[in-house]
Parts: structure tokens; C-alpha cells; sequence
């Protein structure tokens, strides 16, 4: 099973290396964001008491668009190309399900070690504790990978359409947004990792029911 | 219709008629609230109760589906979430008509508020996703799997988020200490009306699985 969810990890790795289009879409994405937002706001267009919260805010709303603006490709690409069929012979859904979950956090690893520190630099964010932010976005990613995921793989074999898939996560993933402006701003006033535990709690468990809810369900939604 | 569910009904009609004279007359005013405002509480919690219990029979529908591939469970599955909107979206209605009186506003952003708007918003995409496959069977299966997935992020909607971000909406029927803390004669009439409301809600499902009962009957008999 693990070399089977290896070998579509490595798939999807050279085919987004060919095409970069999952890639180009994420990051020009919330790169233009990130330089709408800064060009509008910058360093010093909010006032001191309001920092915190607006700016872990507007951090999320960048990381959260700019993926969904890619996330979606993992099982859309398979049914545009008809390789779906083919997928679904050479590997058991488990392991197709492990592959992309783990090409969808690669993409969110890239997308936040480029956007993060740039969104520190551009807007002067600066995050009393770094480690606790680290934490945060690293169960972030596996959270919303997992809801992007399992997603993708319902829009996939409907319309699959960009739209739709953003219809359908953006309910799904609110509670997790809200949890992580909540942690990013504790991290940003505290040096202590403790600071982000309430958040991080909640997030650890909803990547947890998600990621098995999504175990029993994709085989359902990949073999309908 | 048979008979009994002739009486049944009737009870209902007469249930909930003395439900709403006993909410304006037999329950006393409660203290620290604007005026009669508290009185909603007999219509908003029961709308909520019944939008809550939608989404748990449009589970158990779904994941009967999943496993049977019968169409009336996914008939069932979709006419418990146009019930769950139908009460969401009267619930938001009575909670911002409260709001207003309370706060001035129609709406604060409460997390209460955001959690009902988010629910609104899952029912919403559940649809989104239906009208977007024409396959049956299929349709069925993807909006299955939706509606599983939906329910295991709800608890964070409306268990953590609340807890993390203070909130301007009265402590919950039984509070955070499991005690209920109302004046006997209102928690009588709360009771009624959730019991009313619960009622109401299952006559208008049997209608809505009768239906759809006799419009898969129909095209099984056009078809065969």
C-alpha cells in the first residue's frame, strides 16, 4: 500500500514538473494577492491594536484562495486526460487517495514557505513566535490538503468545474480558517508554543476525522 | 393519506396553534432582555433544533444510500436537507429579527451567527453539488459522501468555534455546567414548541418521501 501511494506521489510529482500548471496557478496567485494587498495596505495602514488579528486574517485569506485555486487538479486532471480509468486499475484507492493527499500538502508546503515570509516582509508582520506559526501551518496544511482533497475527488467525477469546487470547500474549510486566524494571531503576540495549543487542538482534530472520514469515502466516490 | 395520519396531523395543527398562544401568554416576560424580545427564543431554538436534526437524518439517509444504492434513500437524504435549509434559513431569520432588538444590528458576526451562516452554506453546496450531475445514481453518491463529509466538520462549527471567540449570543439552553437554567413555565413552552416543530418537520418529510416515492414509481413504470 505505502509503495503504491509512493508511486502515484511520484506520478503526480513528475507530471506537475512537466506542466507546472497546479504549481503556476497557486503561487501567481497569491502572489498577485499578496501584492494587491500589500500595495493597498502596506507596513503602516492599520493601526497597532488592530495588527494582529486583520493581518493573520487577510494571511489565511491569501493561502486559503491561492489553494484552492490548484488543489482541485490532483483528480481533475484524470478525468480530463482519461487516465482516471487507468489509475483506478493500477493502484487501490487507498493508496491513489494517500498519493494525492500527499502531492496536495507538497503544493501547500511550497505555496506557504514562498507566501509567508513574504507576506511578513511586505506588510511588517512580525510573529513573536515563529515555532508556534510553524506548527500551525504545518497541521493546517494537512487539514485543508485533506478537505481539498476528498473534494476534488467528488468534483472530479461531477462537473468539475473550479467553481464548484470552490462552493463545496469553502463551508467545509471555514471552521479550520477561523481556528488558524485564531492560532496565527495568538503566535504573532506570544513567544510560547502554549499559546496555540486552544487552535491547534481543534485543528489536529478536525485533520483527523476528516482524513478518515475521507478514508472510508473515497473508495465509494473514486468507484461510483 | 390514511386516517390516523388525518388525526395526526390535526393534532399537530392544534399542538402548535396552542404552542404560539402559550408562547405570548402562558410564559412569563424574562428579565434582561429588551422588552418581549425574549419571547422568539419559543420559535428561533426549535427552528434551530429541527435544522440540526435535518442534518443528522440527511446522515443517516446518506450513509443508507452508501451502502444500499436505493433511490429512496437518496430521495430521503435530499428532502431532509430542503428541510434543513427551508429551518436554517428561519432560524437566521428569528435570530437577526432578536439581534436587532438586542444589539441594533441585524447582524454582529457573532459566532453563533457565522455558525448558522456556515451550515446555510453546506445545505446551499449540498444542492450546488446535486444540480450538478446528471447521472442518478451517481448524483446520489457524490452528494452521499458530501453530506458525510459535511457532518464530521459541523461539531467544529458549532462546538469549538464558538468556544474560541467570545460571543454576544445568550448561553445555549444547557449550558457550558449541563444545568438548564429557565424559568419552569418558559422551559414548558420551549419544550412544547420543540416538540411541535420536531412534529412539524416530520409530517412535511413523510410528504416529501411520499412524493418522491410516487415519482420513482412512475418512471420505474414509464421505463418498464
Amino acid at each position: 500500500m505505502l509503495g503504491e501511494a509512493l508511486a502515484v506521489l511520484a506520478k503526480e510529482l513528475r507530471s506537475e514538473l512537466r506542466s507546472r500548471v497546479a504549481l503556476n496557478a497557486i503561487l501567481l496567485f497569491a502572489l498577485t494577492t499578496l501584492v494587491a494587498v500589500a500595495y493597498q495596505i502596506g507596513p503602516y495602514r492599520i493601526h497597532e491594536e488592530d495588527r494582529p488579528h486583520l493581518l493573520a486574517a487577510l494571511l489565511w485569506i491569501i493561502l486559503f484562495f491561492a489553494a484552492t485555486s490548484g488543489l482541485s487538479r490532483v483528480f481533475v486532471k484524470e478525468e480530463d486526460a482519461h487516465t482516471a480509468k487507468t489509475l483506478r486499475l493500477a493502484a487501490r484507492p487507498g493508496a491513489v487517495f494517500a498519493g494525492k493527499f500527499a502531492f496536495n500538502l507538497l503544493l501547500l508546503a511550497v505555496l506557504e514557505v514562498l507566501i509567508v515570509p513574504l507576506f511578513c516582509v511586505l506588510l511588517g508582520y512580525s510573529v513573536a513566535g515563529p515555532l508556534g506559526l510553524a506548527v500551525l501551518l504545518a497541521a493546517g496544511s494537512v487539514a485543508l490538503a485533506a478537505v481539498a482533497t476528498m473534494v476534488a475527488a467528488i468534483i472530479a467525477r461531477a462537473s468539475g468545474s473550479g467553481t464548484l469546487f470552490a462552493v463545496l470547500t469553502v463551508p467545509l474549510a471555514l471552521p479550520l480558517l477561523v481556528m488558524l486566524i485564531q492560532g496565527t494571531r495568538a503566535a504573532a503576540g506570544s513567544a510560547e508554543v502554549a499559546a496555540v495549543l486552544p487552535a491547534l487542538r481543534g485543528i489536529v482534530s478536525l485533520a483527523g476525522v476528516t482524513l478518515v472520514s475521507s478514508a472510508f469515502l473515497f473508495p465509494v466516490v473514486w468507484h461510483d | 393519506m390514511t386516517r390516523l395520519s388525518n388525526i395526526l396531523v390535526w393534532i399537530l395543527g392544534a399542538w402548535l396553534a396552542v404552542v404560539c398562544w402559550a408562547a405570548f401568554h402562558y410564559a412569563p416576560t424574562a428579565q434582561g432582555f429588551v422588552g418581549e424580545s425574549a419571547r422568539i427564543v419559543f420559535f428561533h431554538v426549535p427552528q434551530a433544533w429541527v435544522a440540526v436534526v435535518a442534518f443528522c437524518v440527511n446522515l443517516v439517509a446518506s450513509i443508507r444510500y452508501l451502502r444500499t444504492r436505493n433511490p429512496l434513500d437518496d430521495a430521503r437524504a435530499a428532502a431532509a436537507a430542503g428541510l434543513g435549509l427551508l429551518f436554517s434559513i428561519l432560524a437566521t431569520a428569528t435570530g437577526s429579527i432578536f439581534a436587532k432588538v438586542m444589539w441594533g444590528s441585524f447582524w454582529n458576526w457573532d459566532p453563533r451567527e457565522v455558525s448558522i451562516a456556515i451550515l446555510l452554506l453546506v445545505y446551499a453546496a449540498y444542492f450546488a453539488l446535486r444540480q450538478s450531475v446528471a447521472d442518478e445514481e451517481r448524483r446520489g453518491t457524490l452528494a452521499a459522501a458530501y453530506a458525510v463529509l459535511a457532518f464530521v466538520t459541523m461539531p467544529f462549527l458549532v462546538f469549538v468555534v464558538p468556544r474560541i471567540y467570545w460571543s454576544l449570543h445568550p448561553d445555549t439552553i444547557i449550558n457550558t455546567s449541563g444545568t438548564i437554567k429557565m424559568e419552569s413555565r418558559m422551559l414548558q413552552v420551549l419544550l412544547g414548541s420543540v416538540a411541535g416543530f420536531t412534529g412539524l418537520f416530520a409530517w412535511l418529510y413523510s410528504l416529501n418521501v411520499r412524493l418522491a416515492r410516487i415519482a420513482l414509481r412512475r418512471r420505474q413504470r414509464e421505463e418498464g
